[in-house]
């Protein structure tokens, strides 16, 4: 793998990192499983790039990206909390519309982001190469976002959005509107995905509107990831170990392409994907059965040893 | 002061599994007073208790706390006014955030939060002493997991927390029911202290009748929706178990008898 394949990786894994942020919070802090993610992501993509292309500066259209983003995770949240739909479908529905709205946005399937300013322009004088400056500066925007969000959590009102994920009833015994928090939790959910898909477009060159497919299985892999291999309390580390989920799966992609006695493609993307999150999402599990198994069989191997008590954890 | 008035309440209306939860209960609860609460499974003593915490909307009646009426009021806008403790201890506190980050969420019960840190040094010397006077160690734990505290803790923390704000009535609901006796003696040594204290209007319901008669002010009966049975003062002081048990007794044979009058 090349130098400049791998800075690719670590560039793409950063822009991610973001997403997973927003899966992050919808999936693990809200307790909301939402799929609007896979609609968001593409939507922020076309705003910004449609914006860019009409001369809007890049910051302010990713501004609008991130607003965009934001609406859409309210459609959702309107849809669970007020017309009671489950939300899963709720995100489904979103996410479906969501497509031909990116499709409007951006008067046909994609726009290419060729010869404009983009928010790269501004240290494209600094005499850094392409392949070195994008990772350094999604590093800095990445990182930046999750001691903004880290803050924002441990703040009153974003320990109330905890709990609303953690213990609703709670949480409304203490004052907390659930709806309200819910409402805002999601708008900043997909408003993060929105902006990754912004600054990926900028990065790429391009928008296209099947740019989305995936993106909620890829956040869910780095949160996953990140959280199997470094287990956190806090919630900045949470974030970071988020962070570093993202950019370890697009490493480990990155390898896998690479290697040619593995013969993969990157159409196998999907598929890579999907095994390597059931393979996360089962290991755990499988780790405890056989720990519970070896437990019982240590027991009835020493049936004088002191027995479990009721006190006992699982 | 917390008046209920002719609070009525069905669950599953028109449907076969139709419950009259609430049948007409009028009850006054002055400041200060703290009044336990009795009765047999289905009596209605839940029911009433998260009518008062807004989980549930009375059909007819009203709620007044402090001459401002609350019935239409969801229970997170009433949460200024009302502090509970639920029976699962796990129900009453995040086992997911730390000891401190639980007792942070529930002083703010009643404020608006803001972006300002939840947690500052100040705070944590305040949560360190309320947590010293429970006895537990708890003082030393301020960042474990709350998950990880066993019930009895667990529910320490809840009553600390109810406390920790002020509010017009204190709900507690047989909080003691999911526990040890030895741990559920110390909880409720812990409520007398704290309703002491803080002069706290306080409704407790409880499945036991020792504990109806040895803590609180005054007791109430509910039976089949409805209040069967209102004592305080020195009526209540001399009263045993034995003859609550004969109470009860009696007020459901006479609600038998009333069903056979109308049966019949």
């Amino acid at each position: 793998m090349s130098v400049i394949a791998l800075l690719g990786s670590v560039e793409i894994g950063l822009v991610y990192a973001l997403v997973a942020f927003g899966v992050y919070l919808s999936f693990r802090v809200l307790n909301f499983p939402d799929l609007t993610v896979d609609g968001s992501f593409p939507l922020g993509a076309a705003v910004a790039a449609t914006l860019i292309t009409k001369g809007v500066d890049p910051y302010l259209a990713s501004f609008a990206a991130i607003l965009a983003g934001a609406a859409a995770g309210l459609v959702t949240a309107v849809l669970n909390l007020r017309f009671g739909i489950l939300h899963l479908l709720a995100s489904i529905l979103t996410m479906t519309a969501l497509y031909t709205v990116s499709l409007r946005v951006m008067g046909g399937p994609n726009v290419p982001l060729l010869m404009v300013d983009t928010v790269l322009t501004p240290f494209q004088g600094l005499g850094l190469q392409d392949y070195w400056l994008k990772p350094i500066v999604f590093a800095v925007i990445t990182l930046l976002v999750a001691l903004l969000l880290a803050r924002y959590l441990n703040s009153a009102s974003g320990l109330a959005l905890r709990a609303t994920g953690s213990n609703p009833r709670m949480a409304r015994a203490n004052g907390i509107s659930t709806d309200a928090t819910t409402y805002l939790g999601m708008g900043l959910s997909n408003g993060l995905v929105a902006l990754a898909g912004a600054l990926f477009a900028q990065a790429n060159g391009f928008a296209d509107v099947t740019m989305g497919i995936g993106t909620i299985v890829i956040g869910l892999a780095a949160v996953i990831i990140g959280e199997t291999l470094l287990p956190a309390r806090s919630v900045l580390w949470m974030l970071l170990a988020c962070l570093a989920g993202s950019v370890m799966y697009r490493l480990a992609i990155g390898f896998a392409l690479n290697a040619d006695t593995l013969g993969l493609t990157a159409s196998d993307l999907n598929l890579m994907t999907a095994i390597l999150v059931g393979l996360a999402l089962i290991l755990p599990r499988l780790k405890r059965e056989a720990a519970s198994r070896r437990a019982r069989r240590a027991r009835t191997a020493q049936p004088t040893a002191a027995r479990p008590t009721a006190g006992d954890a699982p | 002061m917390i008046r209920c008035s002719d609070l009525h309440l069905t669950f599953n209306r028109g449907a076969p599994t139709e419950r009259l939860a609430l049948r007409g209960v009028t009850l006054d609860i002055p400041a200060g007073e703290f009044v336990t609460v009795i009765g047999s499974n289905g009596a209605g003593k839940s029911t009433l208790l998260n009518a008062l915490a807004g989980d549930y909307q009375p059909e007819s009646g009203a709620i007044t706390i402090d001459e401002q009426d609350v019935t239409a009021w969801p229970s997170h806008r009433r949460a200024g006014l009302v502090a509970r403790v639920f029976q699962d201890p796990l129900a009453g506190t995040c086992g997911d955030m730390t000891v401190e980050e639980n007792l942070a969420l529930a002083a703010g019960r009643g404020t608006r939060r803001g972006f300002s840190l939840a947690l500052d040094s100040g705070r944590r010397d305040r949560f360190r002493e309320t947590l010293r006077d429970l006895g537990l160690g708890l003082e030393n734990r301020l960042g474990a997991q709350m998950g990880l505290l066993s019930g009895g803790q667990r529910q320490s923390v809840s009553l600390l927390m109810a406390a920790l704000q002020p509010s017009r009535i204190l709900l507690l609901d047989e909080h003691t029911a999911a526990l040890d006796p030895k741990t559920a003696a110390m909880v409720m040594a812990l409520t007398d202290r704290i309703v002491q204290d803080q002069k706290l209007t306080t409704l407790m319901v409880t499945h036991s009748m020792r504990h109806a008669l040895d803590h609180g002010d005054r007791t109430i009966m509910l039976h089949e929706g409805r209040i069967v049975l209102d004592i305080a003062g020195d009526q209540r002081k001399g009263l045993t178990v034995q003859d609550l048990l004969d109470q009860f007794a009696k007020v459901r044979n006479e609600a038998l008898d009333d069903d056979k009058l109308l049966l019949g």
